[in-house]
């Protein structure tokens, strides 16, 4: 394979962890499932089971809705850690 | 009676007195139709993701409560009529995890009444992969 792998091995770090239930006001646990920009990382790059992968996309949806992570990132107004200045 | 979690977002303008009495008088309606409120979380004023009616940041405030399925309908069009609260969300807990992460939340709440800093546990793995995504 001439492609390198860019992604280390991938495993269910909800699974690891034994994560019942991903409550959507506790940024840090959707933050693995979110790339730069908070979009939702699919599950082939993150390595998430179905059924976590399910959960978190709920909780992402309603941490959105509820101002806790953005929508989107605005492109012009870029900052260097934007994750940590929603934190407070 | 389900389990439910609400979440509503008042107005950062606000001064003390007249969060509180919003926030009884949210509590008011919700134990009028019905619901018993298991605990109460007051998270405070945060810095929200983005503007929510031009405004920078919100108080958030958490109630755990069971209630009949009817009283949830009544309690979300009071909560739009009332404009001190900017955004709200309810959550109901269905299944048995569900109810379990419900009553983990409300022992943690009832226990520690003085609301010490509570660090969420993130599991080493999860701090990790940040680096490994950027590598």
């Amino acid at each position: 394979m001439a492609e390198k792998r860019k992604y280390a091995r991938k495993y269910c770090k909800y699974c690891e962890a034994k994560i019942e239930y991903i409550d959507y006001k506790d940024a840090k646990i959707l933050r693995h499932s979110l790339s730069e920009r908070y979009k939702i990382m699919p599950r082939r790059l993150t390595g998430n089971c179905k059924r976590h992968q399910e959960m978190v996309e709920l909780a992402i949806k309603r941490a959105r809705h509820t101002a806790v992570i953005p929508y989107i990132i605005d492109t012009r107004k870029v900052v260097a850690v934007p994750f940590e200045q929603i934190q407070q | 009676m389900r389990h439910y979690e609400l979440l509503v977002v008042a107005k950062p303008t606000l001064n003390e007195e007249e969060l509180q009495a919003k926030l009884s008088f949210l509590s008011d309606i919700l134990e009028k139709n019905g619901a018993v409120i298991a605990a109460k979380n007051h998270i405070g004023s945060r810095k929200l993701a983005y503007q929510i009616n031009k405004f920078e940041r919100g108080i958030y405030v958490v109630y755990y409560f069971t209630a009949p399925t009817a009283a949830i309908a009544e309690v979300e069009r009071i909560i739009r009529i009332t404009e001190e609260f900017i955004r709200f969300m309810t959550v109901k807990f269905e299944n048995q995890k569900e109810i379990r992460h419900w009553n983990k939340q409300v022992d943690k709440l009832t226990k520690k009444t003085p609301v010490v800093e509570q660090e969420p546990e993130i599991p080493a793995a999860l701090a990790e992969t940040e680096e490994t995504e950027e590598a």
